[in-house]
């Protein structure tokens, strides 16, 4: 019998035993060791720029109403919430929430200050009489306008404080517009602009494309910012002239660094070595205030490490090699300016053409010297002579026809050594010529008298002044032929502009009237505008500037300008002597009236 | 089981649900008995049996290690495997979230979202099922879980590990779960802390373990069958080896079995020169041998037993002569003298006891050749009793014996030969008056459904312990200087153990010295019948243990006595066998 029950046992101990030792269906946990050590925790790096909250001005209504027109800086995704914040609870309907890219800030510049008024029940009127300058995008970017509203009113009112003792009274915003507010002071506070660049649609060359980072962002995140930006791709108006990173480019979570090395990983479809090092370039240049190395990587794996320093060492994002020269109109030809502290050069252009010069455009590229000349002939109509090789130019072709006025020519820097183009303003219409030379008109968007343009130093970017409003356009040079993109009108407090050059990659000087003649700097959005002479004394007739960059140093005083027949340069803005113009006699030759140095110009 | 169901209710079914349990266990009973049965007959069974329960444990026993290691090896490596894409994971979660200093920010939840895709590695679709998942359990209600692929991953993940992670652990589990829909499926649950700026979050990864489930699962399939083919094959191997042996031992059984029933020229087949062989060889000579020498026995016993009756024959005729010689001068011995008159009564006495042996000789002869037959009829044996007692009076008077007769007054019916069985009763009662030393003699009749017993008690000098069975031996005397005085020819008691063993029934003797002898004498009922048991016991009641045990002769019993001394008595109720012999 015992035998018997020790085979059973033994049988169910077989039948069991296979079925024992499979994987459990529930185990108990297991600890495997600590995990990572917290990272340093607490108050975030960078600038923590917020701006004041409703509370902050206390019962002061205009500081209230500046602070109000302040609330939506920083990150877009929190504009509203900062916003609402100020907005009475009854009158937060008004403002339609909106989310991610739809967030769009109306950036308007105030005519005069916010007229407060104090009404019979303790509210206050307040009516904001105001220019539209833009509208901020969650990308950064600074659209042009598309609200026309020139006034904004809403009411103030005090916040129900009853039952509470000892409180300072605040005051809620009832009634408000429905759009949000920002003020371009607070773009300025609460905002950093920076630049990025985009590569122009034959990759030969970057522009810079402006956007507002807020300040709120950290310093961890900024890299991450820029880099969706660039993926994002160009502002609007300068989409005619540039190219996108490769279709379907995007940033694989956050790009993410740790002691001085970072990490971008992207999803791009087809790269190869050339767009890699295109976007190297690229990424250098954007991240300008990074040196470190950056590890690219694509779809996780690691393509490239990227110096940033070196990086933009060994791809400068403009071909200039030397300083800046500054030339003069002198008698009808071209004379080098003496200014102290900076080496002049001799004229590149041989002493037989260098005659009945009116203006000219004198440009490097590598070794050729472009050269773009009206001159006078003897009908007193004006022409356009062109010629390039070394220096000095020897070979120079004069445009078929002739025009009653023709204002200084620019060249597009030169993108082809080969097919140099350059942009002149003849007649109230801007053409195009070339070294063939032929004026070619150039159609803007925007119809009127051309008054001046300018080029930027990408050369895809130009600067025009049409029936005295200032425009910015993109331009491409695909397949030879100059065409402008959509124009962007910028508004400034300058009107009847008469002069426009490039002082920055991102800023102009223009010269107008603001009741007087004025020469202000603005910038390429026209978000931003300091007065750089507020009283000129006459119209400014001709206006050039060096552009601030990060290759060559820009001499101090960059700008120069021709008024009335006398030129002028900045900062000081004193006259440009006679005394300055590098050979002629000190003393002019009896019995002819000394005569002043006019159309200076910078060769670069 | 079954019948536990049955509901009370209906009359009719309780029966027959009792039927049927009467009927399975009847049968399970039947074959639990028939198992026993061949394991007790079966030397292949039961050498097979064990060689299969050892093997299964030892094959069982390696199995279950192997399996449970193979197991352990699969689960380890995902463990391993699990950890560290956790633990590079986690870096990278902790890279992506450093961005963040406060949990309220816009794009943390978009960086968790792209941090959990990312680690699945991008593509749900194309993921082995692995789900990884990031929670925040201090910003609940600011940051929501995520998991990639999106599904329901928090039932997976325990208070336990959720509580160890929390404190800053890296801990795992196996939980079983459903997350994806195809069934419950056995996930390695991961979790490790990720440090932020604004605090601690928790990567989790499931990772589903179906493949190590499935691969274990072969593992042990495979296990398993080799054990259990190689378990079968052992049974196999020892069922051939056992057959190999034991097929030369059952052949030698049975032919040891023909041979003991008298088939003396059977004999075994010799193949080879192994053990076996020599075995069969052995047999054949011992067969051989027996044959020769029972042959030899047979012939010398027929020769005797033919030379008995022979004698016995040839011995009457002349002594016909001589009676008849002698019964004429035993008549006219008056006229001789007394010392020839003596010698006259001597040679009558002598050719009576002369006359008597021969017959007896002459029955026994019959015996022995086989042709003595039953005429067995209807009997009442009470009239047969006491016939045979008044017969004996008078001898028993001469000796001073009183018989005593312990009949049922009812008639006792039985199938028998009643000339013989008067005969075997004479020769006892006889015996018993002869050696009863002038006391009683007690005739006992005692009936039961099955069979019908005598005894015959006397209270004289009694047997000696192994004289039960000598006592039935021809000429076979008690005490060998003793002459023969009465009557006996010392073959009655032979002659009367043939006459039982022709009834088939049962002659056996009791006795102890000075207690005085017991004979008693059993017969069926039923002629034919098998006999089981007497209805009355062989051992008198009134016979003293010679220890002084028990009375009656029972069995010992030995048991807790008072004062924790062992007992020892009488068993109560217990039958006794002592000192007897059957034949």
């Amino acid at each position: 019998m015992r035998r018997r029950l020790v085979g059973l046992l033994c049988a169910a101990l077989l039948v069991s035993a296979p079925a024992g030792c499979g994987i459990p269906d529930s185990t108990e946990v297991q600890v495997d060791g600590r995990g990572l050590p917290a990272g340093e925790s607490g108050s975030p790096n960078g600038v923590r720029n917020e701006p004041p909250g409703r509370t902050a001005s206390g019962d002061d209504p205009r500081q209230f109403v500046l602070n109000f027109l302040a609330a939506p800086a920083g990150e877009p995704d929190g504009a509203y919430p900062r916003a609402k914040k100020f907005i009475a609870q009854e009158s937060q309907d008004r403002l339609q929430t909106k989310q991610g890219s739809e967030v769009a800030l109306t950036v308007v510049r105030l005519r005069e200050s916010p007229v407060i008024t104090t009404n019979s029940d303790s509210t206050f009127s307040v009516r904001l009489a105001v220019q539209q300058v833009g509208l901020l995008r969650a990308d950064g970017t600074l659209a042009p306008p598309v609200a026309t509203e020139t006034e904004y009113g809403f009411t103030l009112r005090y916040a129900d404080s009853s039952g509470l003792e000892n409180v300072e009274p605040t005051l809620y915003v009832t009634n408000p517009p429905n759009v949000l507010l920002l003020s371009d002071t607070a773009l300025r506070v609460y905002y950093q602009p920076r630049d990025i660049y985009f590569w122009n649609s034959d990759q030969t060359r970057l522009v810079p494309d402006q956007r507002y980072l807020p300040l709120a962002v950290p310093n961890e995140r900024r890299v991450n910012e820029v880099v969706r930006w660039l993926i994002g791709g160009p502002s609007d108006w300068l989409s005619p002239g540039v190219t996108r990173l490769p279709d379907r480019t995007d940033l694989i979570n956050n790009a993410t660094g740790a002691d001085g090395r970072w990490e971008v990983n992207l999803a791009m479809p087809g790269e190869d070595a050339g767009k890699l090092n295109r976007l190297a370039t690229q990424l250098a240049w954007s991240l300008d205030w990074l040196d470190g190395p950056l590890d690219l990587k694509i779809r996780n794996q690691s393509r490239r490490t990227i110096d940033l320093e070196k990086e933009r060492d060994a791809n400068p994002v403009y071909r200039l090699t030397q300083s800046a020269q500054r030339f003069c109109v002198y008698d009808g030809a071209i004379h080098p300016l003496d200014f102290p502290g900076e080496a002049s050069g001799s004229v590149p252009v041989v002493a037989e053409e260098n005659h009945h010069v009116v203006s000219a455009a004198l440009n490097r590229a590598d070794d050729q010297i472009l050269a773009a000349l009206v001159v006078t002939g003897a009908d007193k109509r004006l022409r356009l002579r062109v010629g390039t090789g070394r220096d000095p130019v020897n070979v120079f072709n004069t445009a078929p026809g002739s025009y009653a006025s023709m204002d200084r020519p620019v060249w597009l820097r030169a993108l082809d050594k080969g097919q140099p183009h350059g942009l002149v303003v003849a007649d109230g219409r801007l053409y195009t010529f070339d070294q063939s030379p032929r004026l070619i008109p150039v159609a803007l968007t925007v119809s009127g008298r051309v008054d001046a343009v300018a080029a930027a130093l990408d050369g895809q970017r130009i600067a025009v002044i049409v029936n005295g409003q200032l425009y910015v356009a993109a331009v491409n040079l695909d397949g030879g032929v100059v065409t402008a993109g959509p124009a962007r009108r910028l508004p400034t407090s300058l009107t009847d502009l008469s002069a426009v050059d490039w002082a920055d990659e991102n800023k102009l000087v223009a010269a107008g009237s603001v009741g007087r003649p004025a020469v202000y700097e603005v910038s390429v959005d026209g978000a931003a505008q300091t007065v750089l002479k507020a009283d000129v004394g006459a119209r400014v007739t001709h206006l050039t500037a060096y552009p601030t960059n990060e290759v060559v140093a820009q001499p101090t005083n960059a700008v120069m300008y021709e008024a009335n027949g006398v030129s002028w340069s900045d900062p000081q803005f004193d006259t440009i002597k006679r005394t300055q113009v590098q050979g002629v006699e000190s003393e002019p030759p009896a019995g002819q009236r000394e005569s002043n140095p006019t159309a200076p110009f910078f060769l670069y | 089981m079954a019948t536990l169901r049955v509901p009370p209710d209906p009359a009719g079914r309780r029966p027959a649900a009792a039927e049927l349990w009467r009927a399975l266990t009847g049968w399970s009973s039947r074959l639990v008995s028939g198992l026993h049965q061949t394991w007790r007959r079966s030397l292949q069974v039961r050498v097979v049996t064990i060689t299969l329960v050892a093997s299964s444990l030892l094959v069982g026993g390696f199995a279950y290690l192997i399996a449970d290691k193979i197991t352990n090896i699969l689960v380890e490596n995902a463990e391993t495997d699990v950890l560290l894409r956790l633990q590079s994971g986690s870096d990278y979660s902790a890279k992506q979230l450093s961005l963040f200093s406060q949990p309220q920010e816009a794009q943390l939840q978009d960086t968790i979202d792209g941090t959990v895709n990312y680690l699945a590695g991008g593509d749900p679709q194309q993921t082995s099922g692995v789900v990884v998942a990031l929670t925040a359990d201090n910003y609940t209600t600011i940051i929501k879980p995520r998991s990639s692929p999106d599904v329901d991953f928090q039932p997976l993940i325990s208070r336990e590990l959720r509580a160890a992670v929390a404190g800053g652990n890296v801990a795992h589990q196996i939980r079983t779960g459903r997350l994806t829909g195809e069934g419950r499926t056995k996930y390695l649950v991961y979790g490790s802390p990720v440090p932020t700026r604004f605090g601690q979050v928790e990567l989790y990864y499931l990772v589903p373990l179906t493949r190590q489930e499935a691969t274990a699962a072969d593992a042990r399939a495979t296990v398993v069958a080799t054990g259990v083919a190689l378990v079968l094959l052992l049974g196999l191997l020892a069922a051939l080896v056992t057959r190999l042996v034991v097929t030369p031992v059952r052949l030698a059984a049975r032919t040891a079995q023909r041979l003991s029933a008298g088939l003396l020229d059977q004999r075994m087949a010799v193949n080879g020169e192994d053990d076996l062989a020599l075995l069969a060889a052995s047999f054949n000579q011992m067969a051989t041998n027996l044959q020769r020498q029972i042959l030899r026995l047979e012939e010398m016993s027929r020769l005797q037993r033919r030379f008995t009756s022979d004698v016995s024959h040839e011995l009457r005729t002349p002594l016909t002569t001589v009676r008849m010689a002698a019964d004429l001068i035993f008549a006219e011995r008056d006229e001789f003298d007394p010392a020839v008159a003596r010698s006259a009564e001597l040679l009558q006495a002598e050719l009576d006891r002369f006359e008597e042996l021969l017959t007896d000789l002459l029955e026994i002869s019959r015996f022995d050749a086989g042709f003595a037959m039953l005429d067995a009829e209807p009997t009442d044996l009470v009239p047969v009793v006491h016939r045979v007692a008044d017969r004996l009076a008078g001898l028993a008077e001469r000796v001073g014996v009183t018989i005593e007769l312990d009949v049922p007054a009812t008639p006792v019916i039985a199938e028998v030969d009643p000339r013989r069985v008067e005969r075997v009763l004479r020769n006892l009662v006889g015996n018993a008056v002869e050696h009863g030393e002038s006391k009683p003699v007690v005739i006992t009749l005692g009936a039961d459904d099955t069979a019908v017993a005598v005894t015959v008690r006397d209270h004289g000098v009694g047997l000696k312990p192994g004289e039960e069975k000598l006592v039935f031996n021809r000429f076979w005397r008690a005490d060998p200087s003793r002459a023969r005085q009465t009557g006996g020819t010392g073959l009655g008691l032979s002659i009367s153990l043939e006459d039982a063993r022709l009834h088939g029934g049962w002659l056996e003797a009791w006795g102890a010295p000075g207690q005085g002898a017991q004979f008693r004498l059993t017969l069926p009922a039923r002629a034919g019948d098998r006999l089981t048991t007497s209805p009355l016991r062989l051992v008198p009641a009134d016979a003293p243990l010679p220890f002084g045990g028990p009375r009656d002769g029972g069995r010992l019993a030995i048991g807790p006595g008072s004062g924790g001394a062992l007992a020892i008595g009488p068993v109560p109720g217990a039958d006794t066998e002592r000192a007897e012999a059957r034949s």
